[in-house]
């Protein structure tokens, strides 16, 4: 069953157009990815799909309801750049939320505090927290309604590696559990971690939809040796049979397993070079060939 | 329908807030205290505009915390709250609207009615005012400012909507509350106000303190109608203010 539906959403604040007709949709136990850099609707299509902020026109949908009507017990939401009051400690803060829902619908706050490894905090108050237990302890906000659907804004942004890697554990977690999980973010490398499927959103418009895998595959295109030698590029990449590329020899199309290949083909040729590069490429490929370089995020 | 295990959980939290913010603590009731204290010492000196019993004073006194309590702390509140996402968050649980208010005004409502047995203390030992309490006067007074309460509530929340900054939104309270307290039949009797005069009858604060002063001073002064005025402003501010919380954008 489709979790979450986006058909023909359109949003304008005055002339400017911040959605233009996105249709997407999340089936149940999927994490699906919204990419885009800041400003391409990413946080105006989770408004429009929890109900915050209403449609120009298009229908949201959420567990087959509009987002008004939806038993707002089975779902929940960690707004972009959401930050809770901030002189109460973890278990407050948990518990806190938790009164929001009806009793029988919620867990135990200490419980949630403690699988979110910030048992060893329970009384520092959340302005005292490091970053990433923030992030964690907002996490842990949001699961206390044990939700079948969880809308993360942007979870890590602005959060240092650990603090990220911490978040990215407890997704993991949540998807191995089968709740349904729909992340918006800038950080590609998060999506082609976390996400089953992803969509690429640019200008308030779906480039792309479509498994991570796929679509990296698809659209993101083969990876590249980059050598920069000591003499030459433009002689050296032309006796290799290479491309010369701003000072450098590219051979396009090389796997992994052909990069000592490449570099005997240089010592062959006496072809001296103090700089190797290889990458795979990967969802930013993608984006950046389906929108034409537009990723100011 | 309203839960009130979710008023009780929005107040808890609230309430664990205030305590841990001492300059809060100060302002709800050092400030009036220090405020009574001076006034008590103009009054007591007699002339210019001060010239009735300090008893006649007591619903001023209150008047100024039932009025600048709600108006800076909800403003603030909502102010602060947008800004920080909270009510983002807020509207996507069964939390509703006027549940928010109502813990919120539960938590002003125990917050004042503090500051008032404080300054009537004081005004009584240290001012040396007569005020005539009775169980009906002192039911009325309470009635009067929970009733006031939940309507300047509504008015904060309402200044906090509509400022984009906090610290704006605290500036727009001390614009409307000031002018207000000294019209509203408080401090300066209606017709020493001049051009002012007109405005009095037309402020919910007038309502309340002539209630007040009606119970505890003034006793062959109509209490009801007062209070019922002040009830009609104060359902109106309470209902305008839960709607107008940014539970949407």
């Amino acid at each position: 069953m489709e979790q979450v539906e986006a058909d023909g959403l359109r949003k304008k604040y005055g002339d400017t157009v911040a959605l233009d007709g996105v249709s997407l949709s999340v089936e149940e136990g999927e994490v699906f990815g919204l990419v885009g850099p800041n400003g391409a609707g990413k946080t105006t299509l989770v408004r429009c799909l929890t109900g915050t902020t209403r449609p120009t026109d298009g229908d949201p949908s959420l567990l087959g309801k509009s987002p008004e009507e939806v038993d707002k017990s089975r779902v929940s939401v960690l707004p972009q750049e959401f930050s809770p009051p901030e002189r109460l400690t973890p278990e407050e803060l948990v518990g806190y939320y938790a009164s929001l829902y009806p009793r029988e619908e919620t867990r135990d706050p200490a419980e949630v505090v403690e699988e979110m490894g910030l048992s060893s905090s329970h009384d520092t108050r959340y302005a005292d927290l490091s970053g990433g237990q923030k992030s964690r302890l907002k996490v842990a906000i949001s699961l206390v309604n044990d939700p079948d659907v969880l809308f993360l804004d942007e979870p890590t942004t602005g959060i240092d590696p650990e603090g990220r890697e911490d978040v990215w554990g407890v997704v993991e977690r949540l998807a191995d559990e089968g709740t349904t999980v729909f992340l918006t973010t800038h950080y590609m490398r998060e999506v082609e971690r976390l996400a089953d499927r992803v969509a690429l959103l640019s200008d308030g418009t779906v480039v792309e939809v479509g498994a991570t895998d796929d679509v990296i595959r698809e659209h993101a295109g083969e990876p590249r040796l980059v050598v920069r030698t000591v003499g030459s590029a433009e002689e050296a990449a032309e006796s290799l049979g290479a491309m010369a590329e701003d000072g450098t020899v590219v051979f396009e199309n090389v796997a992994v397993d052909g990069i000592g290949e490449a570099l005997d083909a240089l010592d062959d040729a006496d072809i001296e070079y103090d700089e190797v590069r290889w990458r795979e490429p990967g969802l930013e490929d993608a984006y950046l060939r389906l929108t034409g370089g537009r990723n100011d995020g | 329908m309203v839960s009130l295990r979710r008023v009780r959980g929005e107040a808890r939290a609230e309430w664990g807030s205030f305590l841990r913010k001492p300059a809060a603590v100060f302002f709800t009731f050092v400030f009036p205290a220090i405020l009574v204290a001076l006034f008590a010492a103009v009054v007591g000196a007699g002339g210019g505009f001060f010239e009735e019993p300090q008893g006649y004073y007591f619903a001023g006194y209150l008047a100024f915390v039932v009025l600048l309590t709600p108006l800076s702390r909800l403003s603030s509140t909502v102010a602060r709250g947008r800004d920080s996402r909270r009510f983002e968050k807020l509207a996507t649980t069964p939390l509703t609207r006027v549940e928010w208010l109502a813990a919120h005004v539960a938590v002003n409502g125990v917050l004042i009615f503090g500051a008032s047995v404080l300054i009537t203390v004081l005004l009584l030992t240290v001012g040396g005012a007569s005020l005539s309490f009775t169980p009906a006067s002192a039911v009325v007074t309470v009635a009067a400012v929970v009733v006031a309460v939940a309507g300047f509530c509504g008015l904060g929340v309402l200044i906090g909507a509509a400022v984009s900054s906090e610290d704006g939104a605290i500036a727009v309270s001390n614009g409307v509350g000031f002018p207000m307290l000294f019209l509203a039949d408080t401090f300066v009797a209606p017709d020493a106000l001049g051009a002012g005069a007109p405005v009095v009858e037309a402020l919910p604060l007038t309502y309340f303190s002539r209630a007040v002063r009606a119970a505890t001073f003034a006793r062959e002064e109509a209490v009801t109608e007062p209070l019922v005025i002040l009830a009609v402003f104060s359902a109106a501010l309470f209902a305008a203010g839960a709607y107008a919380l940014p539970w949407q954008d």
